[in-house]
């Protein structure tokens, strides 16, 4: 209690230092007082299929996950925050039986039912065939996004979209999907016809066109994985090589972040990286507060204030 | 209620840029944990009790009968030799071709298989990886220091494979009863894990991979479901193919 006390504290003071080292803080203050948007960023990857909790045989996540419980906690957080965005970075398939009897259709029918606003591939997505992928979508109330795999030819031809916007309140949310590439990972004949193109010349392009059409934040949606050893394409790049993205909601390497990485962009701005692991364990969840500071005195500036959320 | 995580740091940043408009951005972030105890989403719950409870059903179904118990054991087990006999016979069936030997990675085999009535169940507890059935054409030499390997880590379910292990190495090796030859080509079953490298077997890393998506445990479900049309349990025995 004390640390969370203390760490509060410090954010406050933190922002107050840094504000008042170029503008007075009582105008500030004001400006932030007088134009102030909320958007509340719920996100999952990889959960594999699992609908029901590990069961509890008592190993490590023995009772952990469940769609029962993540849907009455996306509830409860609905009714208490204004504007909620739910997100999920790929890999919604594969993993339990569910997948094997069902191939998907429970996952989506979930995933509808919990109110996803949008969801990327990832490669298993495409184990049971790019036609049942697509088959399954009838159950979706949510588009896929992805920009950089070409569905021509395919059975998902026509029934994805490259990025989407989504409007919260006086917020307009660019969302966008990247996929990671199949070769060595998704077997020739489930990824057919698709084309894999270049994930940060595509999710660059995407994030452009959100940008002139005005959005307030940009989202990606990544199936990459967050790091590799090599020079393997990964969030970590796309984060340092992007201009208009301000976050990678990200997945396919089952990492549970501790904290949202950052990274300074093209535009020396910041992007941030985050992943909850896998498996439906953990929902992720990040509040971006948006003030606008009036004075026209004043120079162009934006401030990224980051910290851990205090309370509830 | 629902156990919070937070976050531990902090920072703020100033930046300047030309071309937007002034804004402050803060953001502040949390995970949840999903427990046990959390409350659940009667709507959900609905919409997933038929799938439920047919799973639970088809994994309680009886698809086969084992005379007796079979475990894993090195260097070679009747557990092995029928799964390695399933890879080898089911790789056959699906891609249509004759396979020379087929392999299973030791550690691959997660339980083991009760003596009486086996369940879809036990099948996932065997082998709950999504690991695929796989083919590789290698080089005589290239099986051997496949062989090798199998042999320095004290001997893996193989079918289709006689040998010896010596000082940690293959000897005597004898591919469908014919001695190996270095120079001639050998269609190989394996998990895609292996084929791909995993369990230090670099040899095969490079070796371009046939996979039509294939998951060996459908392929051992599958197996099974046959033997039983056949009126035939589930009965292997030791046959020499690995000795020291």
């Amino acid at each position: 209690m004390h640390r969370r006390k203390f760490l509060k504290e410090t954010t406050l003071a933190g922002s107050a230092l840094i504000a008042s080292s170029i503008l007075p803080f009582n105008s500030l203050y004001a400006a932030v007082k007088d134009d102030t948007k909320n958007i509340s960023i719920l996100h999952t990857n990889d959960v594999h299929s699992r609908l029901e909790p590990f069961p509890m045989d008592g190993s490590r996540n023995a009772g952990l996950g469940g769609v029962a419980a993540r849907a009455a906690l996306i509830k409860d957080i609905r009714q208490k925050t204004e504007n909620v965005l739910l997100l999920d970075a790929g890999d919604i398939f594969q993993g339990t039986p569910y997948f094997n009897l069902y191939k998907g259709e429970p996952e989506i029918k979930a995933m509808s039912l919990m109110g996803y606003d949008a969801a990327t591939m990832g490669n298993h997505d495409f184990d049971a065939g790019l036609e049942n992928f697509a088959n399954q979508l009838i159950h979706a109330n949510f588009p896929i996004v992805v920009c950089n795999y070409d569905f021509n030819n395919t059975p998902m031809e026509g029934k994805y979209l490259p990025y989407t916007i989504v409007k919260k309140g006086k917020l307009k949310i660019g969302i966008l999907g990247v996929g990671i590439e199949g070769k060595g990972l998704i077997p020739a004949d489930l990824f057919g016809n698709t084309i894999y193109n270049n994930p940060i010349e595509c999710a660059n392009n995407a994030a452009n066109k959100l940008k002139k059409e005005g959005c307030d934040l940009i989202i990606c949606l990544s199936h990459l994985g967050d790091k590799y050893n090599d020079d393997k394409i990964s969030d970590e790049i796309l984060a340092k090589e992007t201009y208009d993205i301000d976050l990678i909601i990200g997945g396919h390497t089952h990492k549970f972040f501790k904290e949202p990485r950052k990274y300074n962009n093209r535009k020396n701005k910041i992007t941030l990286v985050n992943q909850v692991g896998w498996a439906g364990i953990q929902l992720g969840r990040l509040d971006y507060t948006f003030s606008k500071i009036k004075n026209k005195n004043l120079a162009n500036s934006e401030t990224v204030v980051i910290g851990g959320k205090s309370s509830e | 209620m629902f156990k919070q995580i937070f976050a531990t740091y902090f920072l703020a940043i100033l930046l300047f840029a030309c071309s937007t408009p002034k804004q402050n951005i803060s953001i502040q972030f949390k995970d949840y944990r999903i427990q046990q105890s959390d409350k659940k989403d009667s709507t959900l719950t609905a919409m997933l009790k038929p799938y439920s409870d047919n799973i639970h059903q088809s994994m309680n179904t009886v698809i086969g009968f084992s005379t007796k118990g079979l475990s894993k054991k090195q260097p070679e087990s009747e557990l092995g030799n029928f799964l390695a006999d399933c890879m080898k016979i089911m790789a056959e069936e699906k891609f249509s071709q004759k396979v020379d030997a087929a392999f299973l990675n030791y550690g691959g085999i997660r339980s083991y298989l009760p003596k009486g009535d086996i369940t879809t169940g036990n099948i996932y507890e065997l082998m709950p990886f999504d690991n695929l059935v796989v083919l590789q054409q290698v080089s005589g030499k290239t099986l051997n220091q496949f062989l090798n390997k199998i042999a320095e880590r004290g001997g893996w379910p193989v079918s289709g494979v006689k040998m010896q292990i010596k000082d940690k190495q293959a000897v005597n090796i004898f591919i469908n009863n014919k001695p190996l030859e270095e120079s001639a080509t050998y269609t190989i079953a394996n998990n895609d894990y292996i084929a791909r490298g995993g369990d230090d077997c670099d040899m095969l890393k490079e070796i371009p991979v046939n996979n039509k998506g294939y998951l060996f445990r459908d392929a051992i479900i599958a197996f099974i479901k046959q033997l039983t049309k056949q009126g035939k349990p589930i009965e292997w025995k030791i046959e020499n193919r690995i000795t020291y």
